[in-house]
């Protein structure tokens, strides 16, 4: 079947009333928790997935989809009415976001942030749709060899490449993995951690560890250090645009998608680097380069749509592949095989119709986004003053809730603690957690993929080579190791220019990647290129 | 910065490499306890990929304690309602994990509706609320609904406990 | 003597604190100026942020007054963070700005400004933006 058809069949089934309603509250729901402090579109994600057990997957996935696109448009709009970007590929939205908004033009920039990311959806998604196929057809010629060094490839990839210390990265991927072995053994059945607790020996639950880690973790961190100053909001009317704004605006729009989908496609891409890419692109392409740090359109209008072409890009391995690159994916696979479906290259031709029916509902989604927050960007910014009590507290009823259901255990619950403590450690000692969860999801697939190749090579270690592209990606993987050492290389070369990246392990009061811009003015603007904002 | 005057004080980040020292060690022996004899139909067998994570957590423990003893640190996690100026807020965090405890022994005896209240209200309290009725109210409701949600609309039965025969 | 006067930055805030200093002027008395919010959610804009406090320094200083700027955030509500400050400076005069409110908006929300005025033991002056 070629594509075209293939996505017409998933709009048919993606229109139908009962689906298009999942998809606007998908959309209305992801606005909501992008918007709200201390919510992502991953935790939300993970706090749906026992009640859509409930649904049908397609409607489920439907959903998803709308909770995803439409967390990263919520997130947009704090970042330019607060200054506080939740997550951080709006980060840079932020710089110039908020200054437009300071400087009274809110409105303008929520709406090239809203079109803006409607384009790069649109086009994004589109080449999802092309792109996708073509990596599956890719994909069904690979052996176990080859997929189990694209696994490590993505694994060490997020471990050492994202986040600002390795050595923390691959202890949060150890603890992971070591989440991921509690079980039985698949192949010999033996019990692996279980500590003689029989309610082990099924493995822990997917849902419950992204509950704990995302949902639990999070609200005990984010309880332990509520914001006590209370923010102001700028107040803002419909979002609209004069043609002015439109004629600075489309070319960002279209330069930010190009940089946004490769590298949210990538392992460990993301949508940190197109964005900071997209901003400096526009600064340097701008025929109003003075505005820059003060509000300038193109400043917002190229970030955004590079944040949401990555967001489209991150589903290309992950539909195709079966591989996550960022904590909202991680999630939605976790649904997959949760609802049983196995994720990698056989899902586009076991769940065909499942696979375009979310395809189409990421174009509708994109578009509901549109429709329903260009009129009612007042009404979001009116949830930020909802009391936190209420939402803290909310976020860890629904959570117990939710990985009560499961299974209607207490133990699930007894586990839920412990790992929803240890998530609040690793964001008290900066362990980062998207590598764990990762791990867990990732690592028994990976055992598997090992175990296949060594039988066919009858535990000869040569086996894992005996692919081209696994030979490839082992390369590629040890360059990716190499860098720090690399760079240590060039810096001790060059000792009059350190190089301000913060991958080493960071030192007490090592400054990190932070660049004034513009330097030659007074304002505050800063861009982190990692995830951390620094709070003016 | 010189760590060995300093001594553990403010080196809290060594219970993380001590946890991961720990968990290493439990993955290793619970992997070495395995008894499986060679198959060759499946040479890797259930024990090598428990070594290897052993082995990285080991190493990481190993290497994070000494990153810690050199002055490195972890960065604790921004967020746009997070403020890392002041520490952490124990008063709040100790009374929610208490609510939580409180649900985990109540569930399955007394049920979700009443286990569900009291964890709600006790979060608000915990998170700094002192609207105690109205809170209440909210609580019980929230509980109700998610009780009749989830057997109405999902066909989940949570735990009815001592309200049996009542909901 | 102490003037106490409860501040949001809003047209009613302003009419009242414009009034106070006049207030403040003719007696020659401490102006105290309250804002405060609960802290209870990420955002509240009845809480004046820095250049705004900032600006009312100046414009207190400039006018002569002598004065303390108080932003209390204790989980209280404006009411009784007023009241508090009235009691404890002993104030001889409360001003606060007044806005219309429908009926049910009154019912539903309270009222900061009839606390106020049921409330204090000195005398209450309420303005209105013009």
């Amino acid at each position: 079947m070629d594509v075209w058809s293939s996505l017409m069949d998933g709009f048919s089934t993606a229109l139908t009333p009962m689906n298009l309603m999942y998809a606007m509250i998908g959309v209305i729901l992801g606005t909501a928790v992008g918007v709200l402090p201390g919510l992502g579109p991953a935790m939300t994600v993970a706090l749906l997935l026992p009640v859509t057990y409930a649904l049908e997957p397609t409607s489920a996935f439907i959903m998803f989809a709308g909770i995803y696109y439409g967390g990263m448009y919520g997130g947009s709009t704090t970042s330019i009415l607060l200054n506080t970007p939740g997550e951080s590929s709006s980060v840079v939205t932020a710089i110039e976001g908020n200054k437009m908004a300071k400087a009274g033009r809110a409105a303008q920039a929520l709406a090239t942030a809203a079109i803006g990311s409607f384009v790069a959806g649109t086009i994004g998604t589109t080449l999802l749709a092309v792109c996708a196929p073509i990596v599956v057809k890719f994909a069904v010629s690979l052996g176990s060899p080859s997929y189990f060094a694209i696994m490590m490839l993505a694994l060490l990839a997020v471990t050492a490449v994202l986040g600002k210390s390795r050595l923390r990265g691959f202890a949060s991927l150890g603890l992971g993995l070591a989440i991921g072995l509690v079980g039985l053994d698949s192949v010999t059945g033996q019990s692996r951690l279980t500590f003689g607790i029989p309610l082990l020996s099924d493995g822990l639950d997917i849902v419950v560890v992204a509950v704990a880690i995302f949902a639990v973790g999070e609200a005990l961190w984010v309880a332990a250090h509520l914001r006590r100053t209370p923010l102001h909001i700028i107040p803002v009317g419909r979002p609209w645009m004069g043609k002015k704004d439109w004629q600075r605006s489309w070319k960002p729009w279209l330069r930010g998608t190009v940089f946004g989908f490769p590298f949210g496609a990538l392992p460990a891409g993301g949508a940190e680097i197109p964005t900071f890419l997209s901003y400096v692109t526009e600064k340097r392409l701008s025929k109003h380069p003075e505005e820059f740090g003060h509000g300038a359109i193109e400043g917002v209008a190229g970030p955004e749509a590079a944040n949401n072409a990555a967001a489209a890009g991150t589903l290309t391995p992950m539909l195709a592949l079966g591989l996550p690159t960022n904590a909202t994916a991680a999630v939605m696979l976790a649904a997959f095989t949760s609802y049983g479906i196995q994720p990698g290259p056989q899902l586009f031709s076991s769940q065909g119709p499942l696979v375009w029916a979310l395809i189409a509902s990421l174009f509708i989604g994109n578009l509901l986004l549109l429709l329903i927050n260009l009129p009612l960007a007042p009404l979001w910014a009116k949830l930020l003053q909802l009391p936190r009590p209420y939402l803290y507290a909310g976020i860890l009823f629904f959570a117990t809730l939710g990985a009560y259901s499961v299974n209607l255990q207490a133990f699930d619950l007894v586990i839920l603690l412990v790992l929803g403590a240890l998530g609040f450690m690793m964001r008290r000692f900066g362990l980062p957690v998207l590598p764990l969860i990762l791990g867990v999801i990732l690592g028994p697939r990976l055992e598997g993929q090992l175990r296949k190749t060594l039988q066919l090579s009858a535990g000869d270690p040569a086996g894992l080579f005996s692919e081209p592209i696994a030979v490839g990606i082992y390369v590629i993987i040890g360059i990716i190791l190499a860098w720090p050492l690399v760079l240590k290389l060039i810096r001790r070369s060059r000792p009059a220019k350190a190089m301000p990246i913060g991958y080493d392990d960071a030192e007490p009061g090592a400054d990190h990647t932070v660049a004034s811009v513009p330097p030659s003015t007074t304002t505050e603007a800063t861009i982190p290129t990692h995830r951390k904002q620094e709070k003016p | 910065m010189s760590s060995a005057v300093t001594g553990l004080k403010g080196r809290a980040e060594l219970g993380v490499a001590l946890l991961l020292g720990v968990v290493g060690v439990l993955v290793f022996l619970d992997a070495n306890g395995l008894v499986t004899p060679y198959s060759k139909s499946d040479p890797v067998g259930p024990k090598t990929v428990p070594f290897i994570v052993a082995g990285i957590l080991l190493i990481c423990a190993v290497m994070l304690a000494i990153n810690v003893l050199r002055g490195g640190k972890g960065e604790a996690e921004e967020g746009e309602d997070v403020d890392l100026t002041h520490p952490a807020d124990w008063k709040t965090i100790l009374p929610l994990a208490g609510a939580f405890l409180l649900n985990i022994l109540l569930i399955d005896w007394a049920g979700w509706v009443i286990s569900g209240t009291v964890l709600f209200w006790g979060s608000v309290l915990a998170l700094g609320s002192r609207r105690y009725i109205r809170d209440g109210i909210i609580s019980v409701a929230l509980s109700l609904l998610t009780f009749y949600g989830f057997y109405l609309g999902l066909g989940i039965a949570l735990p009815a406990g001592l309200l049996e025969g009542i909901l | 003597m102490t003037i106490v006067v409860g501040y949001v930055p809003t047209p009613e805030g302003e009419a009242a604190l414009t009034q106070a200093i006049a207030e403040a002027k003719k007696s020659n008395d401490t102006l105290l100026v309250i804002n405060s919010s609960k802290g209870d959610a990420l955002v509240d804009n009845r809480y004046a942020q820095e250049p705004d406090i900032q600006s009312i320094e100046e414009r207190l200083a400039s006018q002569g007054v002598q004065h303390v700027i108080k932003q209390p955030i204790r989980g209280h509500d404006a009411a009784a963070e007023v009241l508090d400050a009235a009691d404890e400076h002993d104030a001889g005069l409360i001003v606060i700005g007044l806005r219309r409110r429908s009926p049910v908006g009154k019912l539903i929300m309270g009222s900061v400004s009839q606390r106020i005025l049921l409330e204090a033991d000195c005398p209450v002056l309420a303005v209105k933006a013009d």
